[in-house]
């Protein structure tokens, strides 16, 4: 008993000192992703949720609280993304070191602006995010600042390397400003299309790729599909002449399935976070993905 | 490794001892499933404190949980007959289903997203704080005074009935507090351990004394025991192999009740 108490104390302990990487903790496996470009292999790095898992909904396990208590760096959403269970761990952690306002916390909505930011906050709206829709990482623009915003968090826990950061910001955002004309390019075909997608995950991506996303088999976010609400959708697509139906690994595929055969659309399987779909461990093969699904889904 | 489970171990320490006792009538009443449709009552309520945009922390939110669980207590009491041809678990059954119906019925106007509905009903024993520990440990002293004071008439009640009505006590005012305080114990044990915790804490020390042990004093402290060492070996292994911690601790119950029910069978066929 002593014995495996001594040696799980002293896991974190030696990670640490041996080798003084900087210990990361993302929320979402998309933080994460970004977070391995910069860090590289100078970090130790944890990420909470599943890709296959609903961001809303995520179970804590012991090990989380332990990550976010030896954590120099912890990267959240900071917009109402992960509020049903991030809080009560941080709680439970009790890290000053990742407090916000401190470099050791990188908020990935701090300066940008978010879309569908409700005028009046009423929850008559469904589960709305007051601040504004938080599934912001699939814009390739946002994720670069969100990149430039972790390197700079890096680069101020650990000075010494705060070059090979930056370089590696700079390596990034290289490769996202020559894929963005690649995949303009695929997407301009589709300019003005209509897609439907299960829940509001997609505002930032249509606005980017200049696709419309903005009828859901749900009627309100977090709200199960009711037969009147799909019964109007499936009109709705009928007259638009809708080709694609978005979903994600946790929504439930038969209601897609079920709208798909009666309208003819085809139901696409996207996924917000690199790991979600096979093929895309890393940022830039996630929207690669989603980009050569969706054109091959509406041409 | 205290630092995360200190508060964990405290609430699996501080707190299963009433529903150890609690579960020892739920048994001998056959009512199993009744703190699931307790529970679900509950949840019915705030699901309607939610249509009408109350703030889910308020004291008018726990009243309407309360005033549901109430309402369930008086249905359980009704039709707690002497003798009837339906059996009191279908009342359970139906009431549960229909109360989880009409929470989704509810949520679909109200529109609320359900995260924060979820978190109120299901706790994580994981993550419990000081405060919610000390308040439900508070709670708990109050209901198991109020239930040692009045120990012969909520026994006699449970345990045997006929005999309870011979000795001319209102049975079904009995019926009515003890499910009363039961809806409440139940409800506040929820929000910190979630639903199959509750449960398991109920049940499964219950049948493991009435395995091994025929005076309910004797029950009683092999159950304490076999919560006390579920909860907390539940919790270690949640913690060395990384698992959900209230499910962990199920499982180790479910594995305790089956070691037990050998040892009952062996002295079973040594008696014999």
């Amino acid at each position: 008993m002593k014995r495996i108490l001594l040696l799980l104390a002293a896991i974190p302990a030696c990670s640490f000192s041996a080798h003084a990487k900087i210990n990361v903790v993302a929320t979402l496996p998309d933080f994460g992703s970004l977070a391995r470009e910069i860090g590289g292999d100078k970090i130790n790095l944890v990420v909470l949720a599943k890709a296959t898992e609903d961001p809303h909904f995520v179970d804590a396990r012991p090990s989380f609280v332990v990550s976010l208590r030896n954590a120099d760096v912890l990267i959240d959403g900071g917009a109402e993304l992960e509020l049903g269970w991030l809080p009560p761990l941080l709680q439970n952690a009790r890290n000053p070191k990742i407090e916000i306002g401190k470099p050791g916390r990188v908020q990935a909505s701090q300066g940008i602006r978010l879309m569908n930011v409700p005028a009046n906050v009423t929850r008559a709206a469904g589960d709305v995010h007051a601040l504004g829709n938080p599934h912001f990482t699939v814009d390739p623009i946002i994720a670069k600042a969100i990149a430039q915003h972790i390197a700079q968090s890096f680069s101020a826990l650990d000075p010494a390397d705060a070059a090979f950061y930056e370089a590696n910001y700079k390596k990034f955002e290289a490769t996202i400003n020559a894929k963005l004309q690649e995949w303009g390019a695929a997407m301009s075909p589709f300019k003005g299309q209509q897609v439907v997608a299960y829940h509001d995950s997609w505002p930032y991506f249509a606005h980017r790729f200049g696709v419309n996303i903005d009828i859901f088999l749900e009627p309100k976010p977090g709200i199960p599909p009711s037969p009147s609400h799909l019964t109007e959708v499936i009109a709705q697509m009928k007259a638009q002449k809708v080709k694609a139906i978005i979903v994600e690994p946790f929504h439930d595929r038969r209601i897609a399935e079920k709208v798909a055969s009666a309208t003819g659309a085809k139901v696409v399987e996207f996924s917000q976070f690199p790991g979600g779909l096979p093929g895309t461990d890393s940022y830039v093969k996630l929207i690669d993905t989603l980009v050569s699904r969706l054109a091959a889904a509406l041409k | 490794m205290w630092e995360v489970m200190f508060w964990p171990i405290v609430a699996c320490v501080l707190l299963p001892w009433l529903l150890v006792y609690l579960g020892l009538h739920v048994v001998q009443r056959g009512i199993i499933f009744i703190d699931i449709a307790m529970a679900q009552m509950a949840s019915l309520g705030i699901c309607l404190a939610v249509l009408f945009h109350l703030d889910l922390q308020s004291w008018t939110t726990f009243g309407i949980a309360l005033g549901f669980t109430l309402v369930g207590g008086a249905v359980f009491s009704v039709t707690g007959k002497r003798s009837s041809q339906i059996p009191q678990e279908a009342v359970i059954g139906i009431s549960y289903v229909v109360a989880a119906a009409a929470a989704v019925l509810l949520l679909s106007r109200a529109a609320e997203g359900d995260e924060e509905i979820k978190n109120m009903l299901v706790g994580n024993i994981l993550l419990v704080t000081p405060h919610e520990v000390w308040k439900c440990f508070a709670l708990f002293v109050v209901v198991g005074v109020l239930h040692f004071i009045f120990r012969r008439s909520f026994l006699l009640v449970s345990f045997d009935r006929d005999g309870a009505y011979q000795k001319g006590l209102r049975v079904r005012w009995w019926d009515f507090l003890f499910y009363a305080v039961f809806g409440l114990v139940v409800t506040s044990f929820v929000r910190i351990a979630g639903v199959l915790l509750v449960f398991s804490y109920l049940i499964v020390p219950a049948v493991c004394g009435i395995n091994l042990a025929t005076r309910i004093s004797r029950r009683l402290l092999i159950g304490w025991v076999i919560a006390w060492l579920g909860g907390i070996a539940g919790l270690f292994l949640s913690f060395w192999w990384d698992l959900p911690s209230g499910a962990a601790i199920v499982c180790t119950f479910g594995a305790i009740l089956i070691l037990i029910s050998f040892i009952g069978l062996a002295r079973h066929r040594g008696a014999r």
